[in-house]
């Protein structure tokens, strides 16, 4: 088994927390709804620890792409990896422009 | 007992028009109320996901009420004086020649007093100074202050009485208005929902949980937009909508002029979720048929339902599936509008607006549009829902309203015949 990022075991340690449960039982291909038992609300809740965790804002059209725990930890992964912005400047963290209906 | 209700006038204080004349005007034009979200004093803006909100942006307190009602009531309790103010003068009830202990007051609201409620802790935080807390404070933030505010302003000594249910609450304040009406409690009551929590708070509060738009930041009016593909979440609005509801032998004994009758109701839980519904939607068409039963009309007599619709991805789906599931082939030929898609979701003045409108659909034969539903969503588009507004002679409206706590609210509205 690779060696697992920082990044993934601070996911897997929040979700060990969020869910009182072993943070080792919990693995990457977990969906998090179906197989870890997460409605809608509590990933919203669990995601508000991850933004604190990682200083990060997650937009809202960019939930429906977190379906597995491999996908937050790449997520993250993706965004804590870029070049950071300048701090001070609210627009720094606003989300993404998005497609226009 | 069992005294038909019936509804003898009504008032709007709404993000598309102060007035049941400017209001209703603008919603059969399909006039959007959602602007860039202004008044946050030095809070950056730019940190809020959502942006947008059908804020009121010509409301001066003192245009409308008097001194101590400007300078000591929150803004919603403002608003609900507002649209009880009309709704009274509207009915032409002569308060000095009623009997005040048979007049009652039911007020919905989600919020209640937030304006105040946030601006007090914020400056207490930041002083440090416990003893500066303004001693109106508590009489403001009081979930009941506007009920209390409104029985005392027209001096109604009946029963006096608030309902928070979130977003349905002022549906329910209409269906227990007509249970106090109808069980001999009251012969009037001034019926009221409320909110004004487009708060830095609040606004912040509902951006957390996701509920609210985010992809329509630049273009506000086409944020609120019930049944369409691109909805993603509901846009806050505030306001207040005012209904005088009768007996309807103490409405006939003064020649009232009646709008319509509140023919039915229901109230049912869920049990299920804080914030989420049952995806299947029976408990939604339960409840419609819960307030049907109660009007004793059938679902095939129903020719218009106003409908929760928020704008949400699940709300509008969950809601079409009851319909669909309760009116079976005739979902597909009733007219169906979302107030929300002009005026935001008012919270606990939802319910009452909503009530308004079906009070003037049943009164005028005209059904509001629904706005930004170019494009429907296969998943909640029904034939009946128009970006036009609609001529029918309406004879039964359905009100629906469903609110955080997992509780379903619909109130049946049938056109008055002697």
């Amino acid at each position: 088994m690779p060696a697992e990022s920082d990044i993934a075991r601070r996911i897997r340690t929040a979700l060990g927390e969020y869910l009182k449960r072993d943070a080792a039982t919990i693995e990457p291909r977990h969906a998090l709804r179906d197989d870890l038992g997460l409605d809608s609300m509590a990933t919203i809740e669990l995601l508000f620890k991850i933004e604190e965790a990682f200083d990060l804002q997650i937009p809202d059209q960019d939930l429906q792409k977190l379906v597995r725990v491999s996908d937050v930890i790449a997520y993250v992964e993706g965004r804590v990896s870029r070049p950071a912005a300048p701090s001070g400047k609210p627009s720094a963290q606003r989300p993404p422009s998005k497609k226009k209906g | 007992m069992n005294q038909r209700v019936v509804i003898t006038g009504v008032g709007a204080v709404t993000p598309i028009g102060i007035g049941v004349g400017q209001f209703w005007k603008a919603a059969l034009e399909g006039r959007s109320g959602i602007t860039a979200v202004s008044a946050f004093d030095e809070l950056p803006l730019d940190a809020y996901r959502c942006r947008v909100a059908g804020q009121i942006r010509d409301f001066t307190p003192a245009q409308y009420l008097d001194g101590p009602h400007v300078e000591r009531v929150d803004r919603y309790a403002q608003f609900a004086l507002v649209a009880a103010k009309e709704a009274l003068a509207d009915s032409g009830l002569r308060l000095e020649r009623e009997n005040p202990h048979r007049i009652g007051t039911i007020v919905g609201a989600g919020m209640g007093g937030m304006v105040m409620g946030e601006r007090e802790i914020t400056q207490l935080y930041r002083s440090q100074k416990p003893h500066r807390v303004h001693p109106n404070f508590i009489p403001t933030i009081t979930l009941n202050s506007a009920s209390g505010i409104v029985a005392m302003a027209y001096g109604a000594k009946g029963l006096n009485l608030t309902i928070s249910t979130a977003c349905s609450s002022s549906a329910h304040a209409i269906g227990q208005t007509l249970i106090a009406i109808r069980a001999g409690r009251a012969d009037t009551v001034i019926t009221v929902g409320a909110d004004a929590s487009i708060t830095p708070l609040v606004f912040a509060g509902f951006c957390s949980l996701r509920a609210l738009s985010t992809n329509f930041n630049d273009q506000p009016e086409k944020a609120s937009r019930p049944f369409a593909r691109t909805r993603d979440g509901f846009v806050m609005g505030e306001g207040a909508g005012a209904l005088i509801l009768e007996s309807l032998a103490h409405a006939k004994k003064r020649k009232a002029r009646i709008y319509a009758e509140v023919a039915g109701y229901a109230a049912t839980s869920e049990a299920y979720h804080m914030v989420i519904p049952r995806e299947d939607g029976l408990e939604v068409a339960e409840t419609m048929a819960l307030a049907l039963k109660d009007a004793k009309v059938r679902p095939a007599q129903v020719d218009y339902i106003n409908a929760h619709a928020t704008s949400t991805p699940i709300g509008d789906v969950v809601e079409v599936k009851a319909i669909r599931h309760l009116f079976k082939a005739r979902a597909e030929r009733i007219p169906i509008n979302a107030t929300k898609s002009m005026i935001g979701h008012t919270l606990g003045a939802a319910g009452a607006l909503g009530g308004v409108a079906c009070a003037l659909a049943l009164d005028t034969g005209h059904i509001h549009p629904t706005v930004n539903y170019e494009d429907p969503d296969p998943a909640c588009a029904l034939p009946g829902i128009s970006t036009q507004a609609q001529e029918r002679a309406v004879t039964v409206a359905l009100l629906n309203a469903f609110g955080f706590g997992s509780n379903n609210a619909a109130v049946v509205f049938k056109k008055f015949v002697r």
